[in-house]
């Protein structure tokens, strides 16, 4: 019997299979390698030029020098020094003004995490871009938890969070920065029938937390009625209280939440505060998932109660139907608007004990107008980035933002009704950005 | 015979006389039209939404859909200020399935000749095969989004990259992959290769030239079915690929858009202009899956030689 | 007999080897899965499956357990997503399987043989469409549906069954239930048609000769014939219901607790795996990481045993309809 002899075409595609089996192990290597060393091996060159106050060099990658001036009412001098120089000179004047590099190299920055702080990054990154072009910043909306998760996961490089870290989180990973961007608030938002939405409904954090735990079950409740003027209380419809909670692991949640344990000792032993807590058990209480999420539920649903950071105030409040909001109770006794003034001065009279660390609340905050619900929204970032030039451009990044002349500038700002840091938060964050190093 | 019983025999009815038999009759009528009118029903109450859905998202997504929906990135996009597009999503979700495709396409349809080639059906190895890639079939979207978010992820240290996602999803599409090749070839009449033989070609010529050649209307209607499907998942790329409001350009380390996050998310923030980039995005995905699945079910069919 | 050529040999054996990438794939996830999910197990033993509360407590301090971390007051039970993936994939069912095998009588039937092939089309199309775009429409449409029309209904005819009264929501049990339905009815229906379209011919022309009506020669001869295939496509249905994630998690109402009515929030244990990863490496003891891997892992166990039992039922010959629908 003739022999079966190998045909040449046969042994082409055989040949291809075997290629195509070569270069699968030939990518799963590539990956294997990319995977372990991560060195990218662009160069960058910056020159930094810095107006009038100082001038710099720069050299090779891991050198880059930073010329920041920020000015103070006490007269300090700083000089921290690392691998990258910075000089940090105060002088008494009542203005800060940062001076930022001028290019910076090819990068994508992420940013991920609170969605109270998510409008006012999603206006910065366009922005930034559009002045260092070759910066592109992806943020996102996904709750304080994920951003904190994921800048000490190393998974994003800026975790926007409403709340610091906590001691043990902090102990656990103590290579992340907690920065203040931006002083921020939060509002109470109701959706009662019948009442105007011009009409503002006075809570204090006892009632509050007894809507939350379902002591309090309609909104014509004496205890609300009591907050109230007269012809608003005549004004309370019967209809049940339908509380709402974020479903996600949310910064909003922990201001709520530390803001009725302050206020009621009971909440506090029992259920405390925290990105995601142990919600009483409520008939009917409904979730949302991010901030927006709370604002189409309490849209949705006639007698609601939800916490909404401010932010959304002006979608809230002009959606269909217009959601009301509250004046709260402060510490001081009386029931504050969730205006610009009033956060500034529990700003103003908490900013001044500001630790280095820059972890401090300025919830429940002295003072005869200030708001009650009111935080610094922190960007957190690792100490070590290892992505070459993703330091500077962090530094540079952040730098920007805190800035009055840009990134705390009341063009943007005034979009989310946020307050600008005060100098000497500033200066205390130049500090700490300082810390952030890499190739 | 008495005059009584001629009387009995008298009375004997035919059955489509008999007032029960006719009672009856009418009655199993109404009953099969009630059953027919409500098999008509089952059939619109589950059509309706379908086209609804179609319709709605047809009207809505065309009438936001522009030039600059599908040229811009979704920067600045969602909030209120600033519209953007959805130009980096789309080419992200074209990036994701192509390299899904070129991994789990080599891998599938080799094995799929592997087990249709050279194994009998009830070969201990290739049950052993078959029986993992129908468990990998069913293994939950989100299940598979955790395990290439710890593996590949975290534990390679890829960090949110096209490379995790591509990986992820081709472990998805495989068992399709598999199952529709082994079918496909399987269905090729042996009379086509014992032509093949009794002419002297070897088996591995065989398969390539002939019985592949054969089976490929199968094979690509699988493949774009594994497409489709890769195309319109979510949980996996949640966790692997997060999202980039810029165009891809990096494998490793950078992370990619697609668009189903954009429907995902978009359609839970409070602002219309995130709405309307949700609508675009759902237009874009169900053309996609309409396409697809038109050109692999009817017009692959018309192609198929057996 | 003739040795076989060598390209032969290489071709089988490379095929072969490209094969064991399914066995590579499993053993990842297996890995994965069990490494990050035993800390857990051993931590919450049998309270993980019993108690409703889930609580991180990420605020606490770190205690320890057979000498694995976790935070102390925290607690994980997953009894409240089990019950929403067990009750939204049985009203799936339960609604989902009568309109499925009628839609597949229809075709097979009753409807004339010009229409089959469009209506098949668009029932398989339903399949395909994301499970995203689903939960938007859902969003969209049918929550507002339900909470203006439906639910007011139901509440105000069916409203002394206790499972039908109280305050109406738009997402939440019904809501879940109904897209889940949606989803399972192009499966089901799929493979029923294709199992009712193989019953012998003379079977049927049989009954017909005996007079019977068409819904008797249904009811009587295809049924029954159909019935293993059939049921190997409900299991096989469910096993898709059970892991839908997207759509579910868009209306679901993320609750912490069982629901009171048709109308409460439910939480499935998808939904709230996809809601909750990324944000769970924020606990120092990582102890909430390893709960969420152990309800993948519960997840996927229960998805493979009702994915191994419906192939059992659903045979090599019907598996072709399986293959461009299912998506289990």
């Amino acid at each position: 019997m003739k022999k079966i002899s190998s045909n040449p075409r046969s042994a082409v595609s055989t040949i291809a299979v075997v290629a195509i089996v070569v270069v699968i192990i030939v990518v799963a290597a590539v990956g294997a390698y990319a995977a372990v060393g991560m060195n990218k091996t662009s160069t960058v060159t910056s020159v930094v030029t810095s107006g009038t106050t100082a001038t710099v060099s720069t050299t090779a990658v891991s050198s880059v020098t930073n010329t920041v001036t920020s000015s103070v009412t006490s007269s300090v001098t700083n000089t921290v020094t690392s691998s990258i120089t910075n000089t940090v000179t105060s002088t008494a004047s009542s203005t800060v003004s940062i001076s930022l590099t001028s290019t910076l190299p090819s990068e994508t920055v992420l940013e991920t995490g609170s969605s109270l702080l998510y409008p006012l990054f999603n206006l910065w990154a366009p922005a930034f871009n559009a002045q260092y072009s070759t910066v592109k910043i992806t943020p996102a909306s996904s709750g304080s938890g994920t951003g904190q998760s994921s800048a000490e996961t190393g998974t994003v490089q800026i975790g926007g969070s409403d709340p610091y870290l906590t001691n043990a989180i902090q102990l656990t990973y103590p290579y992340i920065l907690n920065i203040p961007v931006a002083v921020s608030a939060q509002q109470v938002d109701y959706n009662v029938p019948g009442l105007a939405a011009s009409i503002h409904l006075n809570f204090t954090g006892q009632v509050l937390a007894a809507i939350y735990n379902g002591s309090i079950t309609t909104w014509n409740n004496a205890q609300i009625k009591a907050l109230q003027s007269a012809s608003v209380a005549a004004s309370l419809p019967s209809t049940t209280i339908i509380p709402v909670v974020r479903s996600d692991s949310s910064g909003d949640t922990s201001l709520f939440t530390y803001f009725l344990s302050q206020t009621n000792p009971g909440w506090s032993a029992t259920i405390g505060y925290g990105n995601t807590v142990n919600w009483p058990k409520v008939n009917g209480e409904q979730s949302g998932t991010g901030n927006g999420g709370m604002v189409t539920t309490c849209e949705q649903y006639s007698g609601c109660i939800s916490y909404i950071g401010v932010s959304y105030l002006v979608s809230a409040t002009t959606g269909t139907p217009a959601l009301g909001y509250a004046y709260l109770a402060n510490k001081a006794g009386n029931f504050v608007n969730i205006s610009k003034v009033n956060i500034q001065s529990a700003v103003n009279a908490v900013a001044p004990s500001t630790p280095a660390d820059e972890r401090i609340s300025l919830e429940y905050a002295a003072g005869a107008t200030s708001y009650p619900i009111v935080n610094f929204e922190y960007a957190m970032v690792s100490r070590n980035q290892n992505v070459t030039g993703m330091a500077l451009t962090l530094r540079t990044l952040l730098e920007w933002a805190i800035s009055p002349q840009y990134g705390n500038s009341a063009t943007y700002l005034n979009q989310v009704n946020f307050v600008p840091l005060p100098a000497s938060v500033v200066q205390l964050d130049l500090a700490q950005i300082n810390e952030i190093t890499g190739p | 015979m008495t005059e009584s019983n001629l009387a009995t025999v008298t009375e004997v009815v035919m059955p489509w006389q008999d007032s029960r038999v006719k009672s009856n009759y009418r009655r199993r009528q109404i009953l099969d039209k009630v059953m027919k009118v409500l098999a008509l029903i089952a059939v619109v109450v589950v059509l309706f939404p379908l086209l609804d859905m179609l319709y709605l998202f047809a009207y809505k997504g065309l009438s936001v859909l522009s030039i600059s929906i599908l040229t811009e990135t979704t920067s600045g996009g969602g909030t209120g200020s600033s519209t953007g597009g959805i130009e980096n999503a789309i080419v992200g979700s074209c990036l994701l399935i192509g390299l899904s495709s070129l991994i789990a396409v080599p891998l599938g349809v080799f094995s799929g000749v592997y087990l249709a080639e050279f194994t009998s059906l009830h070969n201990k190895f290739a049950e052993a095969i078959r029986f993992i890639s129908d468990v990998l079939a069913g293994v939950p979207s989100i299940v598979l989004g955790y395990v290439g978010f710890l593996a590949f992820v975290l534990y390679l240290h890829w960090g949110y990259s096209a490379m995790a996602s591509a990986v992820t999803l081709s472990i998805l599409m495989l068992p399709y992959i598999i199952r529709t090749t082994e079918l496909s070839i399987r269905r090729v009449p042996d009379s086509i290769r014992e032509g093949a033989i009794a002419l002297g070609s070897t088996k591995s010529s065989m398969i390539n030239r002939l019985t592949l050649r054969f089976a490929l209307p199968g094979i690509i209607t699988g493949v774009m079915l594994a497409v489709s499907i890769s195309f319109s998942e979510t949980a996996p790329l949640l966790y692997t690929a997060d999202f980039n409001n810029y165009l891809p350009t990096a494998l490793f380390h950078q992370p990619v858009g697609f668009l189903t996050y954009i429907v995902y998310v978009y359609s839970n923030l409070p602002y219309q202009s995130a709405h309307n980039l949700a609508y675009a995005a759902s237009f874009v995905l169900l053309s996609f899956v309409f396409v697809v699945n038109l050109f692999a079910r009817v017009v692959l069919k018309r192609f198929s030689k057996i | 007999m003739p040795k076989t050529p060598l390209t032969d040999q290489v071709y089988k054996y490379l095929t072969a080897l490209l094969c064991c990438s399914a066995i590579l794939f499993i053993f990842i996830i297996a890995l994965v899965l069990i490494k990050y999910s035993y800390p857990s197990f051993a931590v919450w033993g049998l309270n993980f499956f019993t108690t409703t509360v889930w609580n991180p407590a990420l605020n606490g301090n770190i205690i320890y357990k057979y000498g694995i971390a976790y935070m102390s007051g925290s607690s994980y039970g997953m009894l409240v997503f089990f019950f929403g993936t067990l009750a939204s994939s049985g009203i799936a069912i339960l609604l989902g399987v009568p309109t499925s095998l009628a839609i597949a009588i229809f075709l097979t039937q009753v409807a004339p043989r010009r229409i089959v092939a469009p209506i098949s089309f668009l029932v398989e199309l339903l399949a395909g469409i994301p499970s995203v775009v689903l939960g938007f429409w859902g969003l969209l449409v049918l929550g507002p549906f339900l909470l203006h029309s439906l639910e007011p209904a139901m509440s105000t005819y069916l409203g002394w069954i206790p499972l039908f009264s109280g305050h109406v929501y738009s997402y939440g049990f019904i809501a879940s239930g109904l897209i889940l339905a949606l989803m399972i009815v192009p499966i089901v229906a799929s493979i029923s048609r294709d199992v009712m379209a193989q019953t012998p011919t003379e079977l049927k022309e049989g009954a017909k000769a005996l007079g019977s009506t068409n819904w008797e020669i249904t009811r009587k001869v295809v049924l029954p014939y159909a019935r293993t295939g059939i049921f190997g496509a409900v299991i096989l249905g469910l096993g898709r219901a059970l892991g839908e994630t997207m759509a579910v998690a868009m209306v679901s109402g993320f609750a912490h607790y069982l629901p009171t009515s048709l109308y409460s929030a439910i939480n499935t244990m998808a939904a709230e795996m996809a809601l909750s990863l990324d944000g769970s490496f924020t606990d120092p003891s990582g102890m909430y990481v390893s709960a969420l891997v152990e309800l993948a892992v519960v997840l996927l166990v229960i998805t493979m045993i009702v994915n191994v039992v419906a192939r059992a039922f659903v045979k090599q010959g019907f598996v072709r309809s399986a293959e461009g629908v299912i998506r289990v």
